[in-house]
């Protein structure tokens, strides 16, 4: 049996106001950020400025001064301070995110860094409280697997982006497919696997929401687990329209390249 | 929330403008405060400086609302 968005929604927000509250991730141990995000320059933020994400959006690194850049499912607020860097005074980013923990964590965190380039909002991404054609960037870590309206997520962020706007997110996809029980397993969902998306699906649904040029940048894959994480950019044009019978770029899966994720029933 | 932030904002359903009313501010931040969409006839409360502008049912189904 299927479970609804409602009961998806209440069992995503339990597990990760727990989260909040014991300021820990999910994904891996303490050294999970900084493996995450080597290279990139963490600096002073805090440790309560945890990563919870599968991927290092190596979008943030080409964020330009001035753009906007709305964050799906900002967590702790780690990628949106890591972007409020390179947007500069003039730029500004947006956390959104639904668990009112997670959101008091990173309005903690935003104070303790003397940021102010950053607003953190309640809201869903199925129904984004942004205006049109506001966004230069969308990005996202490992959050848009957890909606139970994947479509509504992609035609709210064409909605909000402007005319050459992109999104660049890393996400939990599919690998193969899961068995119904795997499905439903409401832990297993707020854990990041069983309501992920096959990667061709994702891609898929994307054009279909309008954009264009969408591409599979990178896969790291999680041992031999059913799912892998993904990083994929979409651009969304000015005339976007989707192209018939476009297909995924192929980009092989790098076992090699293991991000420990973490994501999934023993998360 | 920071006032010039208002021009980003839009109501999650109609995505229409939203008119702030502060309650309380502190430097250039709205600590406590509503955000109104006349053509929803719908209030969204901001409280400790972050606008809750989840979808009426869900804004009222949810805990922390």
């Amino acid at each position: 049996m299927s479970r609804t968005d409602g009961e998806i929604k209440a069992a995503v927000q339990e597990h990760y106001g727990a989260r909040a509250r014991q300021a820990s991730s999910c994904c891996g141990d303490a050294g999970h950020r900084e493996r995450l995000y080597a290279g990139q320059e963490l600096g002073d933020l805090p440790e309560t400025v945890a990563s919870y994400g599968c991927g290092n959006p190596a979008a943030i690194a080409a964020l330009r001064p001035g753009e906007v850049v709305l964050d799906l499912g900002s967590g702790p607020g780690l990628d949106c301070f890591l972007a409020a860097r390179e947007v500069g005074a003039t730029g500004r980013v947006i956390g959104l995110d639904m668990t009112p923990d997670m959101l008091a964590l990173a309005e903690e965190n935003k104070r303790k860094l003397g940021v102010t380039n950053v607003e953190f909002r309640r809201g869903e991404m199925e129904s984004m409280p942004v205006e049109d054609a506001s966004v230069d960037v969308i990005i996202s870590n490992c959050v848009i697997n957890l909606s139970p309206d994947k479509d509504a997520v992609f035609r709210e962020s064409a909605r909000v982006l402007r005319a050459d706007g992109r999104l660049h997110v890393s996400d939990v996809v599919l690998s193969r497919a899961l068995s119904q029980a795997e499905r439903d397993d409401l832990a297993l969902w707020a854990g990041c696997s069983s309501g992920a998306l096959l990667e061709s699906d994702y891609v898929g649904r994307l054009r279909a929401a309008g954009f264009e040029d969408v591409r599979v940048d990178s896969r790291s894959a999680v041992g031999e687990k059913a799912w892998h994480s993904a990083t994929i950019s979409a651009y969304k044009r000015a005339s976007s329209a989707p192209p018939a019978g476009a297909t995924a770029a192929t980009v092989p899966l790098a076992a090699s390249a293991v991000v420990s994720c973490g994501c999934g029933p023993n998360c | 929330m920071r006032k010039d932030l208002m021009e980003i904002l839009a109501c999650p359903m109609c995505k229409g403008e939203l008119t702030l009313s502060i309650d309380e501010e502190k430097d250039d931040e709205v600590v406590r405060g509503t955000l109104y969409c006349a053509a929803c006839d719908e209030r969204y409360p901001i409280e400790d400086s972050i606008p809750n502008l989840l979808p009426p049912d869900l804004r009222k189904a949810t805990s922390g609302a």
